[in-house]
């Protein structure tokens, strides 16, 4: 029963895609014009606040904490990497070894 | 078509790339468990079963598309096997990146003792959400209305249209990977930093993984559409793109409501 509703589901929007049902003018596909207009814009308007947003964000700053003590749970090394006894992206314990 | 074929079903031809495939993978596996502890050339092992991988999913997606666009095997019977499988890979997804949510709020609704009995852990400097992850909360969804500016193009035969679309998507993707790359590296902590830092980078790495994935999908139906592979009545790979981009845009929403601003107050 589930997967005969999921089925039909499936080949409805396979069937769509094909010739939208929608279709409130003579011209096929004006809709999805008037969609894809639609959406051009907002993408725009997307773009538009994420870049006045970075350039806030940005321009503000940050502070630095303090190294913090140093705490059993932090810097964990059960064993050595591969590639040594430093981690990739972290400051070196081990610069001279 | 052939002429002669009375059905709509693909028989597929015998082909190489199954079994090339799994001994990709075993090769990975076999050796990045021989690099991960100290037996001697499993680097190798694991350079040789990736490339080996990469190489079977380049030559046999490759096959896939020459069987959909040039013999035109994709009937709209066999597009569904490709929808299904594109769903319940996308649903075993939600189920990976469920069990990191779990981790995380498992370990952070009741912090242990060991870590001062605090969530974040005493000493963790945590990333301030408002910054760079707030910024990145409207990349992802402009992204995703750029998917859909291209799918309807792609609907309305605008072809040109939807290129451009496509490369708005991909660029914005970028953006969002960019300033990933430069938090993760500012970040004060690091995975091996107490169970904080061993959630957040698997939750968040994961999540940046698929970033990319879903950004390199997305570049191929850009070129694909540039090719005219794409039509108004035949674009499956498209919306298995355009599907899998969605996901990944509210996995980022997820993270950043529980992660980064829950998790980090």
């Amino acid at each position: 029963m589930a997967t005969a509703i999921v089925r039909s589901a499936l080949s409805r929007a396979a069937k769509t895609s094909v010739a939208p049902k929608r279709r409130f003018s003579s011209s096929a596909g004006h809709d999805d014009a008037y969609e894809a207009a639609k959406w051009e814009k907002i993408t725009y308007l997307g773009i538009a606040s994420c870049t006045a947003l970075a350039a806030y964000v940005l321009s503000k700053g940050h502070q630095h904490g303090e190294d913090p003590p140093a705490y059993p749970y932090l810097h964990i090394r059960n064993k050595e990497f591969p590639w040594g006894p430093d981690g990739l992206f972290e400051v070196k314990h081990n610069e001279g070894h | 078509m052939i002429e002669s074929q009375r059905h709509s079903y693909h028989l597929v031809d015998p082909s190489p790339w199954p079994i090339s495939g799994s001994l990709g993978a075993l090769a990975t596996t076999v050796g990045g468990v021989m690099y991960m502890h100290p037996f001697q050339g499993g680097a190798r092992l694991l350079s040789l079963g990736l490339i080996f991988l990469l190489y079977t999913m380049f030559v046999w997606w490759r096959d896939v598309l020459r069987e959909s666009t040039l013999e035109g095997h994709h009937t709209k019977v066999v597009q569904l096997g490709p929808r299904y499988g594109s769903i319940l890979f996308i649903v075993s997804e939600v189920m990976f990146f469920f069990a990191f949510f779990w981790a995380s709020s498992h370990s952070s609704l009741a912090p242990a003792v060991e870590i001062g009995g605090i969530w974040p852990p005493k000493g963790i400097g945590v990333l301030d959400p408002w910054e760079i992850p707030f910024l990145n909360t409207p990349i992802l969804p402009s992204s995703g209305a750029a998917v859909t500016w291209a799918h309807h193009a792609i609907l309305a035969g605008k072809e040109k249209r939807a290129v451009y679309a496509l490369v708005a998507t991909v660029l914005l993707a970028l953006v969002f990977t960019g300033f990933q790359g430069m938090e993760y590296y500012q970040a004060p902590f690091t995975i091996s930093d107490s169970i904080y830092g061993s959630t957040f980078f698997l939750a968040t790495g994961f999540h940046g993984f698929h970033v990319i994935i879903g950004t390199l999908f997305l570049i191929i139906c850009g070129i694909r559409q540039y090719l005219g592979h794409l039509t108004k009545e035949h674009h499956v790979g498209f919306e298995a793109a355009a599907w899998y981009w969605h996901f990944v845009d509210v996995v980022w929403l997820f993270l950043f409501v529980s992660i980064y601003w829950w998790g980090g107050i």
